[in-house]
């Protein structure tokens, strides 16, 4: 993993230099500063429940946004050929991308710590709920970056890459709904692979390594299929 | 002299279509060898072979002894790459380019700026250092992807079609590049463009729907001569059979589509042959069919092989 740094740094300022982070960093935080304070003083409740839900909504349409050109783009423009004539490992690669696309993740979820500073300051909130809050979220974000990686090496086209990380992400978000309507074992296996099932007793302050480990299974699928993708040249 | 390159039957199919047809040859150090054919005809697949971008779908090729998937990553720090139009990094300076492709290669970090410095010197990139690639003019572009793939310093410097897109003034500038760095490095480069490859390559392999047609000695040392033989018999056989003759130097194989005929190009030193070896053919049993001086103008013998395909 010798060159897992300089891999990481080259896509941290390729995310940076970008003025997309910039406007996804600013969208969320004005959509999230508007539901909190509206609900802080329409509802006057200590808890971000609901602020937890809509950002999870907003990972859903953000996050394949930030992923459509991981390698969509490399491939277009040929850059993916200089690399992997490189020296350097395919794991090397995903796991740079995987990173870097966390980080930008890792920091919209740091400037959204104001709510529970502020929840902090004028009263007193049952803390649980929102340390495993931001856990959940960052696990469904590491889910979604691990989706939107693989497809992003499936074509060189971004806004395919996006349109299909989208849709992979919103089906799996509505995909218990289905499972209501399946007999026995298929409604079990169905609302088992819900994400939004997953995700909700993190939101409400319950946490259950069943749920740990649906995110993570999710985050090493995505990383192997991605190498896997890229050695399969 | 071991070869650096050693291609032994390389096949490489896309799906259902057969891009490369068992294709062997071998790259001496310090060669500069061309790869000659028409779009299509199986050259970029060769070298993104070589290069580790793609596997063979059968055959081998080594690298200085390694193999190129079994070794890939000891055979990649052996190489540097110029992929065709030159792709490159558009947000990045120059400077940060080469640095971060430097530290890729795995250069100390020590030794990084050192060897940024040698290659930006070397390709005259000085005043575009702090310049982002996006901006850069065609010919620059292609200099920053050279200047990248001599970072290494490595034994094998592949370049794919590297005159594409420049002005005559930077193709001149080109073909002395590449044979200022031959001798230091062997080079494989590719063209489509007979004429470029006849004034930069030692030798080059002609290819047409990825079989291996010939490969012809451009510049052969002294006053060397060069035969051209059609035969009858295997062709392992009769191969062996001409280089015992004395004065041969090397023989090259182009074998005819399901026929026991194949054409052998012989290099000689300034002994005749001739005689020798139609004597040496015969008595070992093999059908001696044609033999003649091998045409010296590369157009003319491209011709003539890529005729003799499409008649087979």
């Amino acid at each position: 993993m010798r060159n897992f740094g300089t891999l990481l740094l080259k896509e941290e300022k390729a995310i940076f230099s970008s003025p997309i982070a910039y406007a996804i960093v600013s969208v969320f935080l004005l959509l999230m500063g508007y539901t909190f304070t509206s609900f802080l003083f329409l509802n006057r409740r200590g808890d971000l429940v609901h602020i937890f839900f809509q950002a999870a909504m907003l990972f859903l349409l953000i996050v394949p946004v930030v992923t459509m050109r991981l390698l969509a783009e490399e491939r277009r423009a040929g850059t993916l050929e200089l690399l992997l004539t490189a020296p350097v490992r395919e794991i090397e690669i995903v796991l740079a991308k995987f990173v870097a696309s966390m980080t930008l993740l890792t920091v919209m979820l740091l400037l959204s710590v104001t709510y529970p500073v502020v929840l902090g300051i004028y009263g007193e909130p049952d803390w649980g709920p929102i340390y495993s809050g931001f856990l959940g979220l960052l696990l469904l974000g590491g889910a979604l970056v691990s989706i939107g990686l693989v497809v992003s090496g499936l074509t060189s086209n971004q806004i395919v890459a996006a349109v299909i990380a989208l849709g992979a992400g919103i089906l799996l978000w509505v995909i218990d709904t289905l499972g209501h309507l399946l007999p026995d074992p298929w409604d079990t296996i169905l609302t088992s692979l819900s994400i939004v099932a997953h995700f909700t007793p993190f939101a409400t302050g319950a946490l259950f390594l069943s749920d740990l480990g649906f995110f993570l299974t999710i985050v090493l699928a995505g990383l192997l299929l991605s190498v896997r993708s890229l050695a399969r040249r | 002299m071991t070869p650096l390159i050693a291609a032994d039957r390389l096949t490489k199919w896309y799906g259902p279509r057969l891009a490369l047809d068992g294709v062997s040859f071998e790259v001496m150090p310090g060669e500069v060898m061309g790869l000659l054919g028409p779009n299509g005809s199986g050259k970029s697949t060769i070298l993104r072979i070589l290069t580790g971008y793609l596997r063979p779908s059968a055959g081998t090729a080594r690298l200085a002894g390694l193999d190129v998937v079994d070794d890939s990553l000891e055979c990649r720090r052996r190489v540097g790459y110029v992929p065709e139009d030159a792709p490159l990094y558009e947000w990045m300076t120059v400077q940060e380019l080469l640095g971060f492709m430097a530290r890729v290669k795995g250069l100390a970090a020590g030794t990084t700026r050192e060897a940024v410095a040698r290659a930006m010197d070397r390709l005259a990139l000085g005043p575009v250092a702090p310049m982002l690639i996006g901006k850069l003019s065609r010919g620059y572009r292609q200099r920053v992807a050279i200047a990248q793939a001599l970072l290494n310093d490595p034994d094998l410097l592949v370049l794919d079609e590297p005159t594409n897109g420049l002005d005559p003034r930077q193709i001149i500038e080109m073909r002395e590049l590449i044979r200022s760095v031959a001798g230091d490095h062997t080079v494989l480069v590719t063209s489509h463009i007979l004429g470029e490859i006849e004034k930069v390559a030692d030798r080059v392999a002609v290819l047409l729907g990825g079989r291996l047609l010939a490969v012809h000695a451009l510049r052969a040392s002294g006053d060397g001569q060069r035969l051209r033989l059609r035969v009858r018999g295997v062709a392992d056989g009769v191969q062996a059979c001409l280089e015992r003759v004395p004065g041969v130097q090397r023989v090259t194989v182009a074998p005819e589509f399901r026929t026991d005929l194949a054409t052998y190009l012989v290099e000689a030193d300034e002994i005749p042959v001739a005689e020798a070896l139609a004597a040496a053919l015969v008595g070992g049993g093999f059908g001696l069919l044609e033999m003649g001086t091998a045409p010296t103008d590369l157009e003319r013998l491209f011709l003539e092989l890529t005729h003799e395909q499409a008649a087979a």
